[in-house]
Order: C-alpha cells, then sequence, then structure tokens
C-alpha cells in the first residue's frame, strides 16, 4: 500500500513537466511573434533607409523585397544630417534636441515641485487644487490649440525655441504622478527632516528628490517621447529653419504629388535615435516605477 | 585744433542724422510673407526664387514660411485665428470660393504683369476664378488632370483597343468589358487601381471620382440653385456609385490596405491605374515602355475630366500687396523655377510653359492628360460651401465601397450639404445665383 503511495506521484510528474515545458514553448512563441510584429516595421525602415531609390522601396512595399536591401547606401543620411544641405535636417534634428533638453529639464523642476507642495505642503484648498490639476488632464490638447496660438502670437513667441517650449514644461499628468509618488513616501521622513531645521526646499532636493528616481525616469521618458514627437503644435507655430523641429520636417518628405520615401526613413532612423537612447538610459527606473505602480495600485 | 574740433563737430553733427537716414532706408524696406507646401525639392526652388527676387528687388525682402502638405489647412486657420496671413499663400484650388467668400483673399489681376495673365490656359484661368463676380483670384505656374494608365502587355493580351485621344476614349461598355476580361487574365490580380490607398483625408476621392460621376451625368450639387438633393442623391448618381460599388463588389478594384503601388509593384498586379498625372514619373520609372496613358473613359455621353491644384493668391490683409504681385509674376517666370517644375513632369497651367514641356506636347507621352484641359475639365463646385461637399461626399463614396446602400449614403451626404448652406443663409450672394 505504501509502495502504491509512493509510486503515485511518479506518473503525475511526468506531465506536469511536460505541460511545463509545452507552456515554456507557447510562451516562446508568443513573445518571439510579439516581438517580430513589434521590430518588422523598425527593420522595414532601417531596411528602407538604406536605399537610395524613392520609387523601387514603394515597388519593394508589400513584398518581402521590403526587407531585404542588395546594395546599401548611406546617401540618404548624408543628405539627411549634412547642415548646409539640400534642407537644413541636421539643424532640424539639434532643434529638436534643445527642444526635448529643455522642456524635460524644467519640467522635472517644475513638475515634481507642484506636486511637493501638493502632497507635503500646508496649501489651503489643496485638494480642490488637486482635483483641478487632475480634471485639466482629460482636457484634450486639440481643443486648446487654437487660443493657445493666438495667446503665443499676441505674445511675440511665434518662431521662437520658447514658444515650443513654455506651453509643455507644466503637465497636470505630471504634477499629478510627482504628487502621487511623494505622498506615498513615510511622513517620517518629513518630519525628522524638518525636526533638524531643514527648510521645505532642503526636504524636497535632499531627502524627497533623490528617493524619487524612478517617477524622475519615467517622467523624463513619458516628456521626452511628447515633445520629441509634437508636430501639430510646432507646425502651426514655427515659420522658418529657426526652430523648426525635425518631426515637421520629415513632413516635408510627404508632398503633394510625391513621396521621397528613401529619405523620409532615414529621418525617421535618425529621429528614433535619441528617444532610443533615452529609454535604454532610464529603462531600470522606468520599469521599476511602473513595476511599482502596478503593486501599489 | 579748430580744424580738428570742427571735423569732430561736423561728425557729432551728422553722424545722427546718417544713422537716422540709414534707419529710414532700412525700414523702407517692404517685406513680405509667403506661406507654402510642398516635398523637398519644391521647398529648395521657392527658397531659391526668393533669393533671386531678392537680389532683382533690395527694396523687398521676402520671409518663407513651409507649411506641410498635409497640415496646411490646419497652419492656414491658426493664421487667420492670429490674424497674421502672409502676403502671398498657396492654395488648393476647390478651397478658393471659400476663402473668397470668407474674405481672405483679393484680386490679383491689377497686381500681376499682364503678359501672365494673358499666358493662362483656361482651365487655369478657371481654377483661380470667383464665380460671383468673376474675378481672378489665383494663379499658378501648374494645373492637373487624371488619366487613365495601362500595362500594355495585359491590354494587348485581350485585344483591348487603345484610344489615341480625348475623342475616342473607352466607352463605359468598353470599359466594364475590358475590366472583366482582365478580371480572368493570368498575372492580373486586379483589374484596375483607383488609388483607394490615398484614403479620405485627401482630396483624391472628389477629385478623381467625381468626374466620372459628372460623365455619367450627375454631379456633387446643383450648380445654378447651389443645392445638392436632388442631384447628388439623384438617379444618375446613385446609378453611377453603384456602378463603382459593383467593380469593387467583383474584386475589381485594389482595396484601400494594398497601398498604391500595385500598378507597378513586383508582378505587376494591377492591369490599369486611374492616376493623377504624377503618377506616370513613379510608374514609368518601373515600368519602362511597358505603360500606356489613355483619356478616361465616358461613362456617358461626354467625358470628364479633373483639373485644379495648388495655386497662389493674395491675401486681402497683405499690406503691400504691389510687392506681393511683383514676386508672383517673378516666380511664374522664373526660368530655373520652370525648369525644376519640369523635372517633376509637371501639368502645365500657362501656355508658355506647355510650349516647354516636352511630355505634354503633341506626340508626348501625357498630351492625351494636357488634351483633357482643354476638352472635357470641369473644376469642382465653386461656392464656399465647398470643403462640407467634399468632406460629406468622401464619406459617402467610402461608405458605399463598404457595402453600404448607395441611395442612402448619396442622401445623407446631400442632407448635410444643404444644412451647411442653409446654416450659412445661402452663403450670400450664392444663394441669389441662379
Amino acid at each position: 500500500m505504501s509502495d502504491l503511495v509512493l509510486s503515485q506521484p511518479a506518473p503525475l510528474a511526468i506531465p506536469r513537466g511536460n505541460s511545463k515545458t509545452g507552456l515554456r514553448i507557447v510562451q516562446t512563441v508568443c513573445i518571439f511573434m510579439i516581438a517580430l510584429v513589434m521590430i518588422s516595421p523598425l527593420f522595414m525602415l532601417l531596411i528602407a533607409s538604406l536605399k537610395d531609390d524613392r520609387f523601387r522601396i514603394l515597388a519593394d512595399m508589400g513584398s518581402f523585397r521590403a526587407f531585404w536591401v542588395s546594395d546599401p547606401t548611406l546617401s540618404n543620411y548624408r543628405e539627411i544630417a549634412n547642415f548646409s544641405g539640400e534642407l537644413a535636417y541636421g539643424r532640424y534634428l539639434f532643434n529638436s534636441l534643445v527642444i526635448l533638453v529643455v522642456t524635460v529639464v524644467s519640467g522635472l523642476i517644475i513638475n515634481s515641485m507642484a506636486g511637493f507642495v501638493l502632497a507635503w505642503g500646508s496649501l489651503r484648498g489643496k485638494a480642490i487644487l488637486l482635483a483641478l490639476v487632475v480634471a485639466l488632464y482629460v482636457i484634450p490638447q486639440e481643443s486648446i490649440i487654437m487660443p493657445l496660438v493666438v495667446m503665443m502670437s499676441r505674445a511675440g513667441l511665434t518662431d521662437t525655441f520658447a514658444v515650443q517650449i513654455l506651453p509643455w514644461v507644466a503637465s497636470p499628468l505630471y504634477v499629478f504622478l510627482f504628487y502621487q509618488f511623494f505622498a506615498q513616501l513615510p511622513k517620517e521622513l518629513y518630519e525628522a527632516a524638518e525636526m533638524d531645521g531643514a527648510s521645505a526646499f532642503r526636504i524636497y532636493r535632499s531627502i524627497f528628490i533623490p528617493l524619487s528616481l524612478p517617477a524622475l525616469a519615467t517622467v523624463s521618458i513619458l516628456m521626452g517621447i511628447e515633445s520629441w514627437n509634437q508636430y501639430l503644435w510646432p507646425t502651426l507655430v514655427t515659420q522658418t529653419d529657426y526652430a523648426r523641429p525635425i518631426a515637421v520636417a520629415i513632413a516635408t518628405f510627404f508632398g503633394q504629388d510625391s513621396i521621397y520615401w528613401d529619405r523620409a526613413m532615414a529621418a525617421s532612423v535618425l529621429m528614433m535615435i535619441p528617444v532610443l537612447i533615452l529609454y535604454l538610459a532610464f529603462q531600470r527606473w522606468f520599469v521599476s516605477s511602473f513595476v511599482g505602480s502596478a503593486v501599489k495600485g | 585744433m579748430s580744424a580738428y574740433l570742427g571735423n569732430r563737430l561736423l561728425i557729432a553733427l551728422f553722424a545722427p542724422s546718417a544713422f537716422f537716414w540709414c534707419a529710414g532706408y532700412v525700414e523702407a524696406k517692404s517685406v513680405i510673407h509667403v506661406m507654402h507646401q510642398g516635398d523637398p525639392g519644391w521647398v529648395k526652388a521657392y527658397g531659391d526664387v526668393a533669393k533671386r527676387f531678392e537680389e532683382a528687388n533690395p527694396d523687398i525682402d521676402v520671409e518663407m514660411i513651409y507649411a506641410p502638405h498635409d497640415a496646411y489647412n490646419e497652419k492656414f486657420s491658426a493664421a487667420v485665428m492670429a490674424k497674421q496671413l502672409p502676403d502671398v499663400m498657396e492654395l488648393d484650388a476647390p478651397f478658393l470660393a471659400n476663402y473668397v467668400w470668407s474674405g481672405y483673399l483679393q484680386p490679383i489681376k491689377p497686381l500681376v504683369d499682364q503678359d501672365v495673365l494673358d499666358d493662362m490656359t483656361g482651365s487655369n484661368i478657371a481654377q483661380g476664378t470667383y464665380p460671383i463676380d468673376k474675378d481672378l483670384y489665383a494663379i499658378g505656374l501648374t494645373d492637373s488632370s487624371v488619366v487613365l494608365y495601362g500595362n500594355k502587355k495585359y491590354l494587348e493580351a485581350i485585344s483591348a483597343r487603345i484610344p489615341k485621344s480625348v475623342d475616342d476614349a473607352w466607352t463605359r461598355e468598353e470599359f466594364e468589358g475590358y475590366l472583366e476580361k482582365l478580371s480572368k487574365l493570368e498575372g492580373v490580380k486586379w483589374p484596375i487601381d483607383t488609388f483607394r490607398g490615398y484614403g479620405i483625408k485627401t482630396e483624391w476621392i472628389t477629385y478623381a471620382y467625381g468626374p466620372l460621376l459628372e460623365s455619367a451625368g450627375c454631379d456633387l450639387i446643383d450648380r445654378k440653385a447651389w443645392k445638392a438633393t436632388g442631384t447628388l442623391d439623384g438617379d444618375a448618381c446613385v446609378k453611377a456609385l453603384t456602378m463603382m460599388q459593383t467593380w469593387v463588389k467583383n474584386g475589381w478594384v485594389v482595396p484601400t490596405s494594398s497601398g498604391t503601388n500595385q500598378f507597378y509593384a513586383e508582378g505587376q498586379p494591377a492591369a490599369l491605374a486611374m492616376g493623377g498625372h504624377w503618377f506616370y514619373a513613379e510608374a514609368a520609372a518601373a515600368m519602362k515602355e511597358n505603360i500606356v496613358v489613355m483619356p478616361l473613359p465616358k461613362i456617358g455621353e461626354k467625358g470628364v475630366s479633373p483639373n485644379g491644384t495648388w495655386i497662389w493668391g493674395i491675401s486681402a490683409t497683405s499690406e503691400n500687396p504691389e510687392a506681393a504681385g511683383k514676386f508672383l509674376s517673378f516666380l511664374l517666370k522664373d526660368k530655373e523655377y520652370r525648369d525644376y517644375a519640369k523635372t517633376q513632369s509637371a501639368y502645365p497651367g500657362l501656355k508658355s510653359f506647355a510650349a516647354e514641356s516636352p511630355l505634354y506636347s503633341e506626340g508626348g507621352p501625357l498630351a492625351v492628360a494636357f488634351e483633357q484641359a482643354s476638352k472635357t475639365a470641369v473644376a469642382r463646385p465653386p461656392h464656399p460651401a465647398y470643403p462640407t461637399i467634399t468632406s460629406a461626399f468622401m464619406q459617402a463614396v467610402d461608405k458605399i465601397f463598404n457595402g453600404g446602400d448607395a441611395q442612402e449614403a448619396l442622401t445623407a451626404a446631400a442632407k448635410k450639404i444643404d444644412q451647411d448652406i442653409e446654416d450659412n443663409a445661402g452663403y450670400p450672394p450664392f444663394d441669389e445665383q441662379q
């Protein structure tokens, strides 16, 4: 009987092991398929950027030739990266970088400060203010864009870097994100620092900010992507090459009668690189922030 | 010493005057703003023209404002709201009536050189004329048309008749007969590409399909009473769109999801293509001698083809209309600009430019396309409600092509158009026009 009992788990163990392996295979296949779906357009983009005949690119679309280049060339990149080329794409890339860096750095400072005050400040009507911030978040950007254009034009900011940075530095989403993060930090931290005589700004700068790397990373990435991909706003407020970002410049390739796929693809690849670097640099904190939010939520 | 002092005194007296004189001179320089769209080649061409113009006219500065083609209307609306309309602007011809009615444009005849005005083709005049005062508000070097491109090899395989001029265009019976034959021919996946892939966010459907409807005896709106009900949802339009729906149902038309390259993509799966004149460059690059250019088919009694493209107007608020007109005249005569336009297979809108364009002259591969301008071109409805007309029509066509009921979709579109006209009190004085 005891033999019988002891021998029972053995046959059960084999199918369990098999199902585990089977599950892993299914998981791997699924992950591979998803990765393929995600990566293939990017791969196609990269391949097309190495072809110098726009008509060939168009003819190859829809077939496996879109994923193959027999005589790769960097001519599209050379043309785009050239500051003094047909159009100043190097300049547009530089403009986008300036706008990105200034927006993200100033955005981190302003939004985190606002979030800190809402979480720990002794402000009257804090709850109402917070509700207003959340309410502002639901207003779509497109609905306020025209009045904003008029405001900026009256302020004389048209065709400047400032007009592409100022309206987007403070964001209800990021204020709320920082507020949520700061509010979850232990009360004792704030109180201990306060007892040691630290000012509110000192507590914010020396204690809360160093503890907020995941939130800072998340906001940096989200804000960076948002700023980098801005299209409609800079289209409306820029007039010349002076402050025009790369996203608007790429649209030049999509003309009335023709599309310059070769250069559009190369410019798109170049446009992806800074965001990719930003993501890779902050990826660890970004993921941990999301995981943390999920667990807390 | 006294001479030295005298010199210093003179300098002290004259230097400020000289400075203010110079400042006055700088201020006297006019600045004109020119808003345009276009791909990098055109952007560069316009920029170069501006530089040459400034060299020839040192008293005028030109500031170019670029707006991407797809966001041009948004940019234009922003300029209107911010009261920053440029002096010279490019505009899509069918929107001209709306812009003139809204007070954004001024007549250009007194501002542009007479020899340029005399050089305009009939179709170019039509696309720039406001129907109420019959005055000219815009002008362009170019115009446009749609033709039927054919794969020579496939057409020879079904022994199709190749029309040589607009007068012997295919009839509906011939056209549908060939579509059916092509659908059974080996190697042909779709008998025709009508470029559904351009989608409904562009002007394509109204621009290219509208003429087929007009050829069948209907129109987007009654052009005398300016009422869509009874015309757009009338029998002729319903029949014409049901005919096109049948082509789609039969699997004869390249679907939206297959893009816009099926005529010349690997294996050349589409046998015919109803494409714009600009399509020739990309198709010929891939197909070489295997391409034939034919006029649009006659669906009814008469052949109809589209016209109109991006043309130049001068804003009503321009502070320097004379300088703006001078720039337009300079642009349209500029040799380098014309040379660039030729490399882009630009469709001539000026007679002198047509004479310089071998592609469109007699015996040229696109001669048939140019012949259409004088024989069959019909402008899209020149009415301020055009933005609503085109959007309602395109949505209706999209519904019908996706299997919707033609009568129902066209009735809804007609109602939407009439409602817009009613909401704007008939767009006076268009309501008085009969």
